[in-house]
């Protein structure tokens, strides 16, 4: 197995598998959804977290970092984000893609189930790829997850602290297995049909858009004295509600290669942590989802066949980052704001199969 | 730098440090006349074929890659690779032509996995 970081995207790779069993996960940059109960479409994606090695700023990170190794990366007090996840085709078998079983945990709890992290597969707390193109949040129904917000691990936001009561860990987890080879083989046999994937993102948008102060300010306010001292380490809590189906394991158990596996432990960097860190300054914050929908750009919806995995009570139970900051008498979020929707402002995206169809338009 | 002059200087600084360095001490070990290694030295025949360049690095202590290189040859195993996908390791080293060395180790390097 290898792992490599290449252009913001950790890139794992199991030659000792199959030559093209490789697949890259990406962390994207989003609006955050409004955290008031409605469900939401899926935002766009608005490019990619700036990624970069732990060792390539070893003196100046904490030393648990070290120990754990791996990524970094920065986020604002309440930004959102999504990961993205792209198998690489596999070619003579039609373009289609090595099906991977990935594993993301925040704080050492899956994002799945809510479970403590292990290092084997367990049924139903892995989404498959390429059935699972994308994942935004905690799974909390059939139809619905609470999106990945970040919030300071301390705080008592971050579904870590919900779940376990102690802010110990923080950061993304990551695991990927591959299909065994022979299974592959089997199941997706050599042809020539190519396949295609599908974009998610606000293609044209301006970029005098791209500007949040509120965030930053936020993160001014909350971390004004940790500059120069150990870097305040970011965990992901549940904000508002989004409309997407985390997929059951339509393949046997058995499938997964579990003897192959690579794991990466992504650490988050608040944004002045991050300038302490890097010397670099964070990416500058997206707009707000109102103010993004205003100016007339795209929401999704995805859709595809198959089993829904149904989240479980202890995901179903996390407060939102709106509803602990009433409890606790004070907000994380610097806007609320529900975007007003055009009727055409929602792209609908559906998984074709290889061998539907298309119909297009006759008048 | 050219290969012959490489050599040489590397050949010399090892002969000054007081080891077996001299044109017949170390041809006789890489089974070649030396006149023939004095000449490539001089650059009055071309760099000696992947085998010898090896041999040569492996004795002078240096990276047989660089010898390679300067001798205007890639190495067998390299070669295999880059037949492996001709046109995407193309694109990639024409991508990294000009690139700082930190760039290209960072490229090259894997993620570090660890105690979690």
């Amino acid at each position: 197995m290898a792992l490599e970081l290449i252009e913001n995207a950790l890139v794992f790779s199991f030659p000792d598998v199959h030559p093209e069993a490789k697949v890259s996960i990406q962390f994207v940059r989003t609006l955050r959804i409004p955290d008031d109960e409605s469900s939401y479409s899926l935002p766009p994606g608005l490019g990619t977290f700036p990624v970069r090695h732990v060792d390539d700023f070893s003196e100046r990170v904490p030393m648990r970092w070290k120990e754990h190794g791996g990524v970094m990366l920065p986020m604002y007090q309440s930004e959102a984000m999504w990961l993205r996840f792209e198998p690489h085709a596999v070619a003579g078998h039609g373009g289609d893609p090595y099906p991977f079983a990935i594993k993301i945990a925040t704080g050492k709890r899956s994002a799945v189930t809510g479970d403590e992290w292990s290092n084997d597969l367990r049924q139903g707390d892995y989404c498959i790829v390429p059935k699972q193109p994308w994942l935004d949040g905690y799974v909390i129904d059939k139809e619905n997850v609470r999106q990945f917000v970040a919030a300071t691990l301390g705080m008592g936001f971050t579904a870590e602290e919900q779940i376990t009561g102690k802010a110990e860990v923080g950061g993304i987890q990551v695991e990927v297995m591959p299909m065994k080879r022979e299974v592959f083989e089997r199941r997706f046999p050599k042809r020539e049909v190519k396949t295609s994937g599908i974009l998610r993102s606000a293609m044209g948008m301006k970029h005098s858009l791209s500007s949040g102060p509120s965030y930053a300010t936020m993160d001014s306010a909350i971390f004004g004295s940790a500059i120069g001292a150990p870097a305040p380490d970011m965990g992901l809590a549940a904000g508002g509600r989004m409309k997407q189906t985390v997929y059951a394991d339509p393949y046997d158990f058995e499938d997964w290669d579990r003897s192959h596996h690579g794991r990466c432990f992504v650490h988050l960097a608040n944004s002045l942590a991050w300038r302490a860190i890097t010397q670099q300054e964070a990416p500058p914050t997206p707009v707000t989802a109102a103010e993004y929908t205003r100016h007339g750009f795209p929401w999704f919806e995805y859709y595809d066949d198959g089993r829904a995995l149904e989240g479980t009570k202890t995901l179903q139970g996390l407060k939102s980052v709106m509803q602990l900051g009433f409890q606790k008498g004070f907000s994380i979020l610097p806007e609320n704001e529900r975007p007003e929707f055009k009727s055409d402002q929602i792209i609908v995206l559906k998984h074709k199969s290889k061998d539907e169809v298309r119909e297009g338009r006759w008048a | 730098m050219n290969f012959g002059p490489y050599v040489r200087r590397a050949r010399e600084e090892r002969l000054a440090s007081g080891g077996a360095f001299s044109l017949r001490s170390l041809s006789g070990r890489l089974g070649i006349e030396h006149t023939y290694l004095s000449k490539i030295e001089r650059e009055e025949l071309p760099p000696p074929s992947e085998e010898v360049i090896v041999k040569l690095a492996a004795e002078l202590g240096e990276d047989p890659d660089v010898l390679l290189a300067l001798g205007g040859k890639v190495s067998r195993d390299l070669l295999e690779i880059i037949k492996t996908h001709p046109k995407a390791f193309a694109l990639l080293l024409r991508e990294l032509r000009g690139q700082p060395d930190t760039t290209i180790d960072r490229l090259a390097r894997r993620v570090r996995d660890g105690k979690w």
